[in-house]
Parts: structure tokens; sequence; C-alpha cells
């Protein structure tokens, strides 16, 4: 086998060097069999460049720490193999997230606060008893809560996203996914008119435009074309009818 | 979230542009798919096509219809519009981030802003020449066809049609139950059997029809 | 310093993943005030990546129908080889089933019985109960009696660990990420907090509180073949063994997971061979029924590794060019099972392997994956040495697991020993003074800055971090590793101290200004070498074998002389760690024969 040599090309950019503007610098790096990301930028950090700034942490695809553009489309780079690339390979950040150097953005915020704002959490009047069982689930229903809650926050579907870029309060397909995970579990006693409020508006389900972005690019392949219809009929419902 | 937009806001408010927006496009797709239905009935003569207007003259729909078809242009307009960004930066923003992403939805998006823009102009235009040559009947449209207009139609059929095409594929994607591949495809036949229709229609007007005055 | 980077808190939990969580919620319910540190924002941390399951006898499917906590205190003394606290574990299989079931109420979508008769993949036919429909369901595990591992799908880390975080964000706790504890604030007596650094701007920091618990989940990364995260690098147990005065327990026992992907150590999950993989030789013989009759693949993981690499020893490894290894076939479970119940399995060996395991092997190796290790605690979580210094979860040596832990169990333990620590800690910081000794933090906070502009200062002829790094990967790796003999560990204790040497010798060839990834290594691989030498010097004296610890110049557990834990203290100015000696405590199963394993087949020979 003739193995390629990898040419990349990564933006540069250190918010705590401001006089330094961004630019793209350029690697070189021989490629070995199953290489990912991963690797070539490991490679690249411990024998070019240590002041090279990017994330990883799982390197499984599970933790969804290290998305980035490549090639100009948010991928996780942990688990893009490198010989499903051209020779040339352009490394930018994510777009939308605040930038903390080179290829590292700051998703841990954003979504933080994306939890906060969509209130991400069982809400139920109940207290926990600890001397009786569990209560009964259909186990349809726990694959069904499994299949929104699989989301790894790793913000590809908002990079892509075109509303995301211009509305910077815009929630984006996992804010929505997340939402429609707690509309699905029996658990939360919210009514719809409790999601409509924090959902019901063009920061919401309403900004999205249906473009679609999420959903090609979503590493779990979440079904968010689904999902994001499902709480727009809901909500288009509630504000018209006033919720069930 | 700001005091004043707290306030001053109806809670309900883009619900309902978004619910306007679906029913808007739904109308006009209906609307431009039974036209283009109509106006292909030339297929089949003379005789028949003369047949539809005077039946919708004869019932009133067509006055009715017309206005509401303009109306509901309008409203379309407005509500499918307040999605375009209103400052060059954004615009700009969106046109960066669709050619570095060259996901087709996106692009579809952007072209779907440029057609609509053409087609208000579009539109405009071919309202004022029906209008201008009340009523409607197969010797008339031949004869526009003939003079001046077969490009312009041309351009009109295939613009509109993309653009209700793609306009009720957005609807069935945000609205629907079925996957959009799916739905993409169907679609598309849909729309390409329309365009061939309304090409076969144009090219009857511009060849075979014998252009004349009224009747 | 100024007083303006000085963070006060009553509670400083040092780690996001389940343990700090947990821990934190624990605290934070009882009233105090919680501050959590992590390297990555908390939904980041390696606890996501635990795919199998979590154990608690619930016993409600099929196959866990008369499960009970003895069975499973049972289970987890054997499989700890009697290594482990007897009060603790009982504490442990008391507290799971509760700590599940909270978990569900919290809105963990755990699995759930379906009533009916179903085959499994070895033709046996099982028929779940009617009236358990609908309750918390169970898979088989390595080494436990009971079908009693509970799982979300193939993701119960990342669900019960993104629960864990939505009632942390519920609760308002303050979550400082991309955070990195570098040293504990201590006088020898009583911890006071810890000087931290900020990985975005590189600024040191001071978080002073009343009581600090250290939940840095495990060092996998001081291993070069790991299942671990890249984060996992055992900080925060570095940290405590550089008070000096905090010992940590059993650092020797660490655990290889049998399947790892070859060659880029992502973990298949025990669930493969829960669900009835089976593990094939080069002339795709299904070998581990020859090794251990009764649970074949399912025996621990200890066993189900060492089987491995005898098997590979005799020669019926695949060679490739990058290495040995064998082969894992699920390829009778099936497509729709496949897809479903082990999708996560399904993705990683499309992703990084290019591998379609419904029609193909899947190559495997034993990799390094678990640390029983860490820092040893009382049963209340209370960390040896220090007054006010607690640990939790992985970097904790609670002593739950001994010398092999079971699939399963350590999910529950940070969940288990979070609770409990979180409520001790309360306890604790109730009855404490809050004292801010300013003298102290200015001191422990100027010998980091310090050691922060030797680093940025250095010549630039001095050692590269990286190749010191890969050294001590490669050293452990080799010499004290699945098998181990006295003549590599010496061999290893004596090259980690010359790498240890050496690292105090470290120069820069970036700026180190800032967020500098390289300056960051830099200041952690000190402590990660001295993990290392406590491991390599632990194994060394230990002149036995029990559970993961397996010596070829003594295969024999020895209980007359070795039924104890080692304690590895590291005194300031020391070449070595300090090891002393514990009892074990034993308080309802005497030592015996596990059942499986090479102590329960001695005589025979398989070999
Ligand atoms: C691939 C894999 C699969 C597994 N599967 C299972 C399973 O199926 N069942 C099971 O029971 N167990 C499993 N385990 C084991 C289990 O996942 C871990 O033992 C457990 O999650 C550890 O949790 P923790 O909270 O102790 O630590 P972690 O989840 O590792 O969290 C450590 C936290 O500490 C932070 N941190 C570390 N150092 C510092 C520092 N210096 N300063 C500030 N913060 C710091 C990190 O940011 C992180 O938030 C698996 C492990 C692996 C590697
Ligand atoms: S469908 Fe489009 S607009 Fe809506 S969230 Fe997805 S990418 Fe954004
Ligand atoms: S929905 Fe998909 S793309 Fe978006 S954050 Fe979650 S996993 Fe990532
Ligand atoms: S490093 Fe975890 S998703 Fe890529």
């Amino acid at each position: 086998m003739i193995r390629r040599t990898l040419t990349i090309e990564v933006f540069r950019f250190n918010p705590q060097t401001p006089d330094i503007k961004p630019y793209m610098e350029t690697y070189t790096v021989k490629e070995v069999p199953n290489m990912t990301l991963f690797v070539a930028l490991n490679t690249i950090r411990e024998e070019q460049d240590p002041s090279l700034m990017f994330d990883f942490v799982c390197r499984a695809a599970i933790c969804g720490s290290c998305a980035m553009l490549v090639n100009g489309r948010p991928r996780l780079a942990c688990k893009t193999l490198t010989k499903t690339l051209p020779s040339h390979i352009k490394l930018l950040p994510l777009p939308v997230f605040k930038l903390i150097g080179d290829l590292s953005v700051d998703t841990g915020t954003w979504f933080r606060h994306l939890n906060l704002k969509t209130q991400a959490w069982i809400h139920t009047d109940k207290t926990f008893d600890p001397k009786a069982i569990e209560e009964r689930m259909d186990n349809e229903t726990a694959l069904k809560i499994y299949e929104a809650e699989r989301c790894i926050e790793c913000g590809c579907c908002v990079a892509g996203c075109a509303t995301a870029n211009i509305r910077d309060d815009f929630l984006g397909a996992a804010g929505l996914n997340k939402i429609a995970r707690f509309m699905v579990d029996p658990r939360d006693k919210r009514s719809d008119q409790n999601f409509f409020e924090v959902i019901g508006t063009d920061e919401g389900v309403f900004g999205c435009m249906g473009l679609m972005a999420c959903d090609d690019n979503c590493p779990q392949e979440l079904p968010l074309q689904m999902q994001l219809a499902f709480v727009r009929r809901r909500m288009a419902m509630t504000g018209i009818f006033g919720g069930k | 979230m700001l005091l004043q937009k707290l306030i001053g806001r109806n809670q309900r408010l883009d619900a309902y542009l978004d619910v306007a927006e679906f029913l808007s496009g739904l109308f006009l797709v209906g609307f431009l798919w039974t036209h283009m239905l109509f106006v292909a009935t030339i297929i089949f003569g003379t005789k028949i096509f003369n047949k539809v207007p005077a039946i919708l003259d004869a019932t009133y729909i067509s006055y009715v219809g017309i206005f509401m078809v303009i109306i509901v242009i309008l409203l379309h307009m407005l509500v499918a519009g307040r999605k375009i960004p209103a400052n060059l930066q954004d615009q700009l923003i969106i046109w960066r981030h669709a050619r570095r992403l060259s996901q087709k939805d996106t692009w579809t998006w952007v072209f779907q802003v440029v057609t609509g823009i053409s087609i208000l102009i579009l539109a405009s235009i071919h309202i004022w020449a029906i209008l201008s040559g009340w009523p409607i009947n197969a010797q008339i449209s031949a004869g526009r066809v003939q003079e001046t207009f077969f490009w312009f139609y041309m351009l009109f059929l295939v613009v509109c049609e993309y653009h209700a095409g793609i306009g009720i594929y957005r609807i069935a994607v945000k609205w629907g139950w079925i996957h959009r591949q799916k739905v993409g495809k169907v679609l598309t036949v849909i729309t390409c059997s329309i365009v061939i229709l309304g090409l076969a229609a144009l090219l009857i007007f511009r060849f075979v029809i014998k252009a004349g005055g009224a009747p | 310093m100024s007083l303006f980077n000085i963070h006060l808190t009553d509670v400083l939990v040092i780690g996001a993943g389940l343990a700090g969580e947990r821990a934190a919620v624990e605290a934070a319910s009882f009233g105090c005030d919680v501050t959590i540190l992590s390297l990555v924002p908390p939904r980041r941390s390696h606890s996501t990546a635990a795919q199998g399951g979590m154990q608690a006898s619930l016993g409600n499917c099929a196959k866990g129908l008369g499960d009970n906590p003895d069975i499973h205190f049972e289970d987890t003394v054997k499989g700890s080889d009697w290594g482990c606290e007897q009060d603790v574990a009982r504490l442990f299989v008391n507290v799971a089933p509760i700590a599940i079931r909270q978990l569900a109420f919290w809105g963990v979508p755990w699995n759930r019985v379906v009533a009916g008769k179903r085959k499994l993949p070895d033709g046996s036919i099982i028929e779940e109960l009617k009236e358990k429909e609908g309750l918390i369901t169970a898979r088989a595990f390595g080494g436990t009696a009971k079908w009693r591992t509970c799982y979300t799908s193939d993701g119960t880390g990342h669900s019960v660990q993104y629960t864990m975080d939505s009632i942390v964000v519920k609760l308002g706790v303050t979550v400082h990420d991309r955070i990195e504890a570098m040293a504990l604030i201590h006088d020898g007596e009583r911890c006071y907090g810890a000087v931290a650094r900020d990985l975005r701007t590189g600024e040191l920091r001071a978080y002073v509180s009343k009581a600090t618990v250290i939940a840095t989940g495990g060092y996998g990364r001081i291993y070069g073949i790991s299942t671990n995260a890249v984060i996992n690098e055992g900080t925060g147990m570095a940290i405590a063994q550089d008070t000096g005065v905090v010992p940590l327990g059993n650092m020797e026992a660490v655990q290889f997971h049998p399947t790892g992907l070859f060659p880029v150590w992502i973990l298949i999950t025990e669930g493969a061979r829960g669900d009835g993989g089976y593990l094939l030789d080069k002339n795709e013989h299904r070998f581990m029924p020859d090794y251990e009759p009764v649970k074949k693949e399912l025996a621990s993981r200890d066993v189900v590794s060492r089987c491995m690499i005898q098997h590979m020893r005799k020669g019926f490894g695949v060679e490739t060019d990058m290495g040995t290894h064998l082969w894992l076939d699920i390829r009778h479970l099936g497509a729709k099972h496949i897809h479903t119940n082990l999708r996560e399995i399904d993705n990683i060996c499309k992703n990084f392997a290019g591998i379609d395991p419904v029609k193909e092997l899947i190559p495997v190796r034993p990799t390094q994956h678990y640390s029983m290790g860490g820092i040893r605690t009382n049963i209340d979580g209370h960390a040896y040495g220090l007054k006010g210094l607690f640990a939790a979860g992985e970097a904790s040596c609670w002593d739950l697991h001994g010398f092999n832990r079971l699939g399963g169990n350590s999910l529950a333990e940070t969940i288990v020993m979070g609770l409990i620590v979180g409520e001790k800690v309360a306890e604790y910081t109730e009855g404490t003074e809050f004292v801010l000794p300013q003298r102290l933090v200015q001191d422990h906070m100027k010998k980091q800055q310090e050691r922060i502009d030797k680093l940025i200062k250095a010549s630039n002829n001095g050692e590269n971090v990286y190749e010191l790094r890969r050294k001590m990967e490669e050293t452990l790796m080799e010499k004290v590793g699945i098998f181990r003999n006295g003549k590599d560990l010496e061999e290893a204790v004596h090259t980690l101290q010359d790498l240890l040497k050496r690292s105090q010798n470290i120069s820069l060839r970036s700026s180190g200004k800032g967020a500098n990834p390289e300056l960051a290594s830099a200041l952690r691989l000190p402590g990660m070498i001295r993990l290392a030498l406590s491991i390599a010097y632990g194994a060394l004296m230990r002149t036995e074998s029990r559970g993961s610890h397996a010596r070829e110049d003594y295969p024999q557990r020895d209980d007359v002389n070795w039924l104890k834990r080692t304690l590895a203290t590291w005194p300031e100015g020391n070449e070595l760690p300090e090891l002393s000696y514990e009892p074990v405590t034993i308080t309802e199963l005497p030592p015996g024969d596990r059942g499986y394993g090479e102590a329960s087949q001695s005589g025979k020979s398989k070999e």
C-alpha cells in the first residue's frame, strides 16, 4: 500500500494574544492505517507543534468533545478516518461557540446554559421513597426516551444550523431534541403549556427553518427531523388551541 | 430576556406566524398545481381548455380566487420572508455558511429566497398580463406566448414549480411524519411531471394553437 | 497574591464524573455550598463511556430471580479475591438497589422487563414474569451468579451521567470546568482546599474549603494501551500522594479488560460476551471452555485476560505487523440484536476499524482498564492522613474491589459511594469551622507558580515531555502488565526512577504561555511517574498472585502472608514510595476458592 502524505491546514488563533491575527497553518503527516484525526492531530502536537490546542477526551465518539469543521463540515474528529478524506484537509473550529484557542471551543458552557434554559431535568412533585420499589415503565417508553437522550452535546447540529449562526439565542436541534426527550417521559409532569413557554417562540421551535443541516451532521444519527417535527406539531397545537 | 420583550411580546405570535407560513404555503402549492393542471388541459384541445375558465367564471371562482391568491401571496411573502436576515452582515454569514457547509438543504433555502423574490416580480407581470387581456381563453393565451412572453413563461414555470416543490418538501419535513429522503423522491417526481406538463402546454401554445383575439 | 484569586466554598469536589457529581448533589441537598472542579464539562467525564451497566440486586429479570444483597456480596468478595473490605462491600450491596431506584426517579431510562418467553443465544429458553413487567431489568456480566447488571441499552454511563448532571444543574451547584487541581492546600494535618490552574487562560487560583473531595477517576493513561479517556491521568491520586501524608492503597491492583479493540484500544463492552459473544483464536476455535469449562467467556476479567494472554503465548494468536490479537465473535447474535442492544459496539467497529460485526470477526486483546487502587479512605470516604480530605469513585480505594473489580460494580460504586461520602462530608462541614489560612494558601500558590515559571524559563536542551511519557507508558505496559515477575518489575522500578529524575529537567519547546497543552503535560508528568512507581514497586514487593496481580514467580495466592493491603505514601524528597501494610477487614466470608480462575483448578493441568 502506498502511504499518502496528508497536508493538514489548521486554523490558529489564541484569544489570549489578540495581536496575532487568525491565520491558517499547514502541517504534513504521514498517513498510517486506520488513522483518525485524533491520531493525526496528536502526532502533530507531539512531534511538530506542542502549542496546538484541540480537545479530545474519550477518543471513541462518546463524549462529544472533539467536534470541528473538517473540510467545512461539522464532524467528530476522533471518529473521522483520514482515509475517508482527500489528502488536503482543512480544519476549523466550530462556529457559533466561543473560541478558546485554535480548534478548541467552549461547547460546555453553551450546553450548560441550554440545559438551564430548557430546564432539562425531570419535573415532578413526588419525593423519592427509598423503601419503595421503582415505578413501572413500559420498556418501549424507556427505549424512546433513550433514543433522544443519546445526544452527546457535541454541537455539530448547532454549528451546521444556519439559524443558529445568525441568532445567538436559538436553542438549536440539540435543545429541541432535549425537550422532546422530556415530553415523552411520563415521569416529567410538565404540561404542553409549560413547554410552550420555553420553546414556543422563534428562539425555540418556530425559529427552525427546517434546513436539516442538523439531521445531516449529527454524529449520533439522532432522528432529528422526526424529533423537530414532533415538537413543532405539539407546540403549534398548544399555541393555537391552548394545549391539551 | 430584555424586559421590554418580556412584557411587550405576544407569547403566541411566533406560533401563529409559523402556522400561517405553513398554511399559506400549502394553499399556494395547491393553487399552483391545480392551475398547471388546468393549463395543461390544452393538450386535449382548445375546447376543453376553454371550458375550464368558463366554468370558473360562471361559478365566480376565478374572481374570488384571483383576489384570494393575491392576498395569500402577499401574506406568504410576509411570513416566510420574516426569516430572511434583515442586515447585510447576517446575509453574508448565511452565504458563507452555505458555501462552507455545502449541504443541499441549506443551499435550497438560499435559492428559495432568491426564487421567492423573483416570483414576486414575475407573478405581478403575469397577473397584470392576464388581467389586462381578460378573459382567459386559448387564443389569447397563445397570442401572449407567441408575441413576447414565451421565454418569460418558460422561466416563470421553472421558477414557480421549483419554489413550490422545495416549499412543499420543506413543509413536509418540518411538520410531517415521513422521512425526508422519501418525501424528496416523491416530490421530485411530482415536480418534474408538472414541469413537463407545463412545458408541453407552453409548446402547444407556441406552435400549435392559432393566436387570436376574443373568439 | 491578591485575594481575588481565591474562591471560598463549604465543599470542594474535584472531579465531575459520576462519583463527584453524586457526592456534590448529596452534600448540596444537606444545604452545603458546593463547588465542583473538572478538567472538562461534566458531561464529557469518562463515566459517560461506561456502556455495560451497573450492578444492583433487584432480581426482576428471569435470570436474576431470587437475587439479593447477600449473593451480590459473595460475588463481590470472590471477585476481589478476598482483597476487599467486607464491611464496605456489605454497605455497598445493601445501598445499591436504593441508589439505582433513585436514579430511576431522577430520570434514567433503565431498560425494563418485558414479560414473555425469550430464546437466548445459547438456545435455552427463559420466561420473564408478568408480575415483574415494567420493572428494571438486568443483563449478565462476568463473575456474577445472577443477572444483575442494570442498563440503558448501550449507554448506561452516558444516561446516568446526564441524569446526575441534570440534578446538578437543577440544584444550581457551581461547576467550574476546564480547571485542573494541581495541589492540595494542607498543613500536614488538615486539608484546606486546592490550588488549581485555569485551562482556558493558564492562570492559577486557590479554592479554599472546609472539606475537599477527590473524585478524579482512574489513571489508565499512564499505561500506553488503555481503554480510558485521554484525561484519565491520575492527577487526583497524584496530588493526594504529593502531600506526603496521604497513602494510596493497593496500587499494584490494575485491571485489564479482555476485549479492547485492536489496535485503537477502544473498549468492546463486556455486554458483548454477556449477551453471548465468543472468543476465538486464529483457528476460529472457541478456546475459553478449555480453560474455564463452567463460566467460559464470563469468568471474571482477570481470569479471562490471563487465559487470552496464555493462549496467545502458546501461539494461537493472530499475528499482524502491529502485534498479536484474538477474535471476538458476535455474529450469531443476529443483526437485529447487534443493531439495537449492542449498537455502540456496532458503531465502534464500523467507525474505528472498518468492520461490520454482523458479518465479520472483531480483533481484540486485553487492555488496561481500571484502577482498583487509589486514595485510601475509611468506610466514610474520609482519606487516611488528612482531616477534611475525602475521596470517591475510581480515584479512591474505599476498598470495594480488592484485587479485581467486577464489571458493573464500579459505576454502582460511584453512585453508592458518592451518596455516602456526600452525606459524611455534609456532617463533617456541619461540625467544622471555616478557616482561611492566608499564609498557607499563599505558600502553596507560590510553589505551584514557581514550578510553572521554572518550566517556562528552562533552557531548551532539557528533556522532552512526550518522550519521557512514552517511555513511562512502555515500561508499565511491558513490565508491569498482566503477568509480572521479579526481574521485570525490578527493571521497571529502575527505569521509572530514572524517568522521575529526568522529569525534573523538562524543557518546553513551545512558549508555555496561557493555556498551553505542553506545559499542562509537563506539570502532570512527575506525579504520573510517581504513580507508576507506586504500582511497580508495590507489585515487586507483593510476592503472591491475587486477582489481577499475577506473579509468574509466585503463582499462588498466599493468605498467610499477604491477606493485607499495600499503602504507599511518598514523603517529600523520597526516590521511592514508602510502603506499609494493613490487614484486610473480613467480617463474613473467610478466604476460600473463587470457583473460577487458576486457584480453583490448581493441580489440574489445563496448560
Ligand atoms: C471504556 C470504559 C467502560 C466502562 N464500562 C463500565 C461498565 O459498564 N460498568 C461499570 O460499572 N464500570 C465501567 N467502567 C468503569 C467506570 O466507568 C469508571 O470507573 C467510573 O465511571 C469512574 O467514575 P469517576 O466518577 O470515579 O471518575 P470519572 O468519570 O473518570 O471522572 C473524573 C472526573 O475528574 C475530573 N478530573 C480529573 N482530574 C482532575 C483534576 N486534576 N482537577 C480537576 N478535575 C479533574 C475529570 O474532569 C472528570 O470530571 C468503564 C470504564 C471504561 C474506561
Ligand atoms: S432544521 Fe435547520 S434550522 Fe432547524 S435546527 Fe436543524 S439546521 Fe437548524
Ligand atoms: S443532536 Fe446530535 S449533533 Fe446535536 S449535539 Fe446532540 S449529538 Fe451532537
Ligand atoms: S473525543 Fe470524545 S467524541 Fe471525540
